[in-house]
């Protein structure tokens, strides 16, 4: 969406809500605005989140979808974040194969096709797995592995639509309880059959911590507070309605067999695997390779490849070697300095799709200058950030103006990104009585796509503004990432560059965590309308 | 007996050095920013669940115990359990050693091979073309960057011209010797020697620009070293003696000069080979080499002390021996240093 269509947009959809939302957002967009709009705030320090009666003028969200776009409006309104982008997954793969990326970043070599030469497919990604077993890890090459020769309950096609996985039916029986019906006929790869009882397990694997091991992935299901068999079938119990139940299982929980973890050693689970999968594991060699083969058993289609390799190799400079040299045929994460040489090679293409991942620079709301609302949206008004996806992502991105992404249940269409106005900018800081500020952005180094040289590039877009300056510090992520979960918002930096993914297609998913009250990695805290709204969604129907 | 005694001083120092190291290491991780159970724990752990998983990992007890427990385990061989990936950090620490070493070693044989004998050419040709060849070649070895000079050998000789493979390792050299001394029932199995050589023409394919990469700055720097050594050497009054007894110049250059010469450069080749143990981490990045740098590196991004410490621990104990190593050969090369 080009920067005039996102005006036109957040006119239209303003002038629409009226009211003082309208004054809010439309002040953001129109050149003749800067007279005092959030007076909530009145630059004393407060975020003042009574600024409103902005929902006084609003019609009443009634269904779960109104209330995560009301939330969006109110965060879109109140700026907790500098909304920069959802970044695209970039992969450089030989023409031989055929695939179609998933928007959830996840490999599923089942959905390879190779259209010339030998039958067997390398993949070359960052790193290798953390270990194999499909509950005790939660990182995007760890999922890769496992997925190969794990099922889940349900499963997702490439568009990220809930599909059927080893459940072939589900309802929702009442608040709180939801049953699947099993697959008949699945196998694992050692021959057993697939009883409810292994799919209980897994869930109970992952949700009680008394269940095997504390599983890093509890959060993934999260509401879900066990699984029981009851009549052939598995129920679910939640607390509460949860209504992405259905949509967290289609993302997560492998199932595993009961009989051959409880046998194992922690150090055997974590160098086999024993799924139901369309693929099972021929060698395993850690931090270096894991070779597979098509599981003739499979009950679904089995895969046309004979022999499916993954490897890694961290420097992006040697996957794209060894993609152009013929060694491997896919790879992951191709930077965008690097699209035009696998571009131009006949034997190569590139194949890139909007990811579930939103990259934004999160502002404390209750540290001064971040506290004021009408400072966060001046900041949001001096980024240029179609100049940020265009030179330094090389387009492989698409701003936002709101924490959740389009596709997302909730995701507000009427939104556009914030336009660049620096004059704008300037008369709001003026009037959050913050002017003369000093800030500083604190940014991993390496962890997200051109990560340093957004913040470089956000940072000096700020320090143009005539009344605040900017500058950054770069971070190893392990330790800013530690500070920003450890659930204390005093050891939280007031600003800083995050990324943050959530492949349940859910508004909720990013919104609860991140920007409200109980969020465990929160930065904003104190929007009783965002917590209501969110609040009431989690209790009424609807999810992806 | 004054070289046995030489050695058991060298062996007591090495043991409190490698003590220092363990302890430093398990010090450094109680001053280094970052929570493992960061790490670990689910996204939204409340401080109930926290806490238990710092009991599990040990974390809550006091440093003293702490350090006590992880003294005992080391005594036993034991490095502790990798805190995400939930094996024996000893078990992964040490399927790293095969590569760094293999990787190290072939670094200091094209360094030795080439620099040695350019050294002493350029030396024994001073004001030469060959001199200011080797002397050019030293400047720019040792100005070159290694992760540069490793991707534009990628991109030259593996992407365009295909000549070697731009990265891994699929076999290790001892998998490769295993294909000639395999015991099957305690019984010796016949050589394998196809596979053998097979296995050995791949091992070198692959570590041939890791080991060029790596050892270029080497190169140059030992090339340097003879060069300097030699000269100062063929001037010195026994090399004048040797000349005017006659000798061929080729003796007093190999044998009496250089020989001489190769007490400084042996020091140097210790000293270096421990630092190729240890560094070279951007070079396995960019040849996807699994040795211990990287796993030292992916270790510290998520606070995997164990990881952290065991490697460090053994790329310390690696870097004492190599040393002991050298002190030994120095004390043979000039028995003088003994006593």
């Amino acid at each position: 969406m080009s920067r005039d269509d996102s005006d036109v947009n957040r006119r239209t959809y303003l002038k629409y809500v009226g009211g003082t939302a309208a004054a809010v957002g439309l002040a953001g967009c129109s050149d003749d605005s800067g007279d005092g709009e959030d007076t909530g705030d009145g630059g004393d320090g407060s975020d003042g989140s009574d600024d409103g009666g902005d929902e006084e003028q609003l019609p009443e969200p009634e269904s779960r979808k109104e209330h995560l776009e009301r939330a969006n409006l109110r965060l879109n309104e109140r700026a907790p974040w500098i909304f920069l982008n959802r970044q695209y997954s970039v992969y450089g793969i030989a023409s031989r194969l055929d695939w179609d990326a998933r928007r959830d970043e996840r490999i599923e070599a089942q959905a390879i096709s190779v259209t010339d030469g030998e039958p067997s497919v390398t993949i070359t990604q960052s790193s290798m797995d953390s270990g194999l077993d499909p509950h005790d890890h939660r990182e995007t090459p760890t999922d890769n592995i496992v997925v190969q020769a794990h099922d889940g309950v349900l499963g997702r096609n490439a568009d990220g639509d809930i599909a059927d996985g080893l459940a072939t039916d589900y309802e929702r029986l009442e608040e709180g309880r939801v049953r699947f019906e099993i697959r008949d006929g699945v196998t694992f790869h050692n021959g057993d059959k697939l009883r409810p009882s292994d799919i209980a397990y897994s869930v109970n694997r992952v949700v009680d911590e008394d269940v095997g091991i504390t599983s890093p992935q509890n959060d993934q299901l999260a509401g879900v507070t066990g699984a029981e068999v009851v009549d052939g079938g598995v129920e679910i119990t939640s607390d509460g309605i949860n209504p992405i139940v259905f949509s967290l299982f289609a993302s997560y929980c492998k199932v595993v067999q009961q009989d051959w973890i409880e046998s194992r050693e922690s150090s055997e689970i974590n160098s086999d695997m024993n799924g139901t999968g369309p693929f099972q594991v021929v060698e395993y060699e850690q931090d270096v390779k894991i070779v597979y083969e098509p599981y003739a058993d499979y009950w679904g289609n089995v895969p046309d490849i004979e022999e499916l390799t993954i490897r890694s190799a961290s420097e992006s400079s040697t996957r794209v070697s060894q993609l152009l040299a013929g060694e491997t045929d896919l790879i992951v994460n191709l930077p965008p300095q690097e699209v035009s040489r696998v571009r131009d090679e006949d034997a190569t293409e590139v194949t890139a799709v909007p990811s579930t991942r939103v990259v934004f620079n999160a502002m404390r709301y209750d540290v001064e200058p971040f506290s004021s609302a009408e400072f966060r949206q001046a900041l949001n008004y001096a980024i240029d950030v179609d100049s940020i996806i265009e030179n330094i992502l090389q387009g492989f991105a698409d701003a936002t103006g709101q924490p959740t992404l389009e596709g997302f249940v909730g995701y507000n269409g009427d939104l556009g990104p914030y336009p660049q106005d620096v004059e704008q900018a300037e008369q709001l800081v003026e009037d959050s009585g913050h002017a003369g500020a000093e800030i500083t952005l604190e940014t991993p180094v390496g962890r997200y796509l051109r990560d340093v040289e957004m913040a470089q590039a956000v940072a000096s877009q700020i320090d143009e503004l005539s009344n605040v300056s900017c500058e950054i510090d770069q971070r190893d992520f392990a330790s800013l990432a530690g500070e920003v979960t450890s659930g204390n918002i005093e050891n939280m930096p007031h600003f800083y560059l995050l990324g943050w993914g959530n492949t349940t297609f859910d508004a909720s998913q990013t919104i609860i965590p991140l920007l409200t009250s109980g969020g465990a990695l929160s930065s904003y805290r104190e929007d009783e309308d965002v917590n209501e709204l969110m609040s009431e969604s989690q209790s009424l129907p609807g999810g992806n | 007996m004054a070289l046995g005694r030489f050695l058991l001083k060298r062996g007591i120092q090495g043991v409190l050095v490698v003590w220092g190291v363990v302890t430093a290491v398990f010090l450094l991780r109680f001053i280094t920013p970052g929570d493992p159970v960061t790490f670990v724990a689910p996204l939204d752990a409340g401080a109930e669940l926290r806490a238990q998983i710092a009991s599990e990992l040990g974390l809550d007890q006091p440093l003293y115990v702490q350090y006590a427990d992880y003294i005992a385990g080391l005594l036993q061989g034991n490095m502790g359990y990798s805190y995400l990936r939930g094996t024996e950090a000893s078990t992964i620490v040490l399927a790293r050693v095969p590569a760094t070493g293999e990787r190290a070693v072939a670094a200091t044989v094209v360094a030795t091979v080439i620099a040695i004998p350019l050294g002493v050419i350029s030396a024994t040709r001073r004001r030469d073309p060959a001199d200011y060849g080797a002397t050019l070649f030293s400047l720019v070895g040792i100005s070159t960057p290694n992760f540069w000079l490793g991707i534009m050998l990628i991109l030259v000789l593996s992407v365009q011209f295909d000549l070697f493979p731009t990265s891994r390792r699929p076999i290790g050299l001892f998998e490769t010797l295993a294909f000639l001394v395999t015991i099957e029932n305690g019984i010796a199995a016949p050589m394998n020697v196809d596979a053998f050589l097979n296995g050995l023409w791949t091992w070198l394919w692959h570590i041939a620009l890791p080991a060029v990469t790596l050892g270029t700055y080497f190169t140059a720097l030992v090339t340097r070293l003879t060069r300097s050594g030699m000269v100062e050497e063929l001037g010195q009054p026994y090399v004048r003696a040797a000349r005017a007894k006659g000798l061929p110049e080729s003796l007093i250059q190999y044998k009496h000069a250089l020989q001489n010469t190769l007490i400084p450069i042996v020091t140097v080749l210790g000293l270096q080979l421990g630092t190729l143990i240890g560094g070279a981490v951007i070079t396995e990045a960019v040849f996807a080499w699994p040795g211990l740098g990287t796993l030292v590196i992916n270790a510290i991004n998520v606070r995997d002390w164990p990881l952290i410490q065991g490697s460090l621990i053994v790329i310390g104990t690696g870097f004492v021996l190599i040393n002991i190593f050298v002190d030994t050969l120095y004390a043979y090369l000039n028995p003088r240093v003994v006593h």
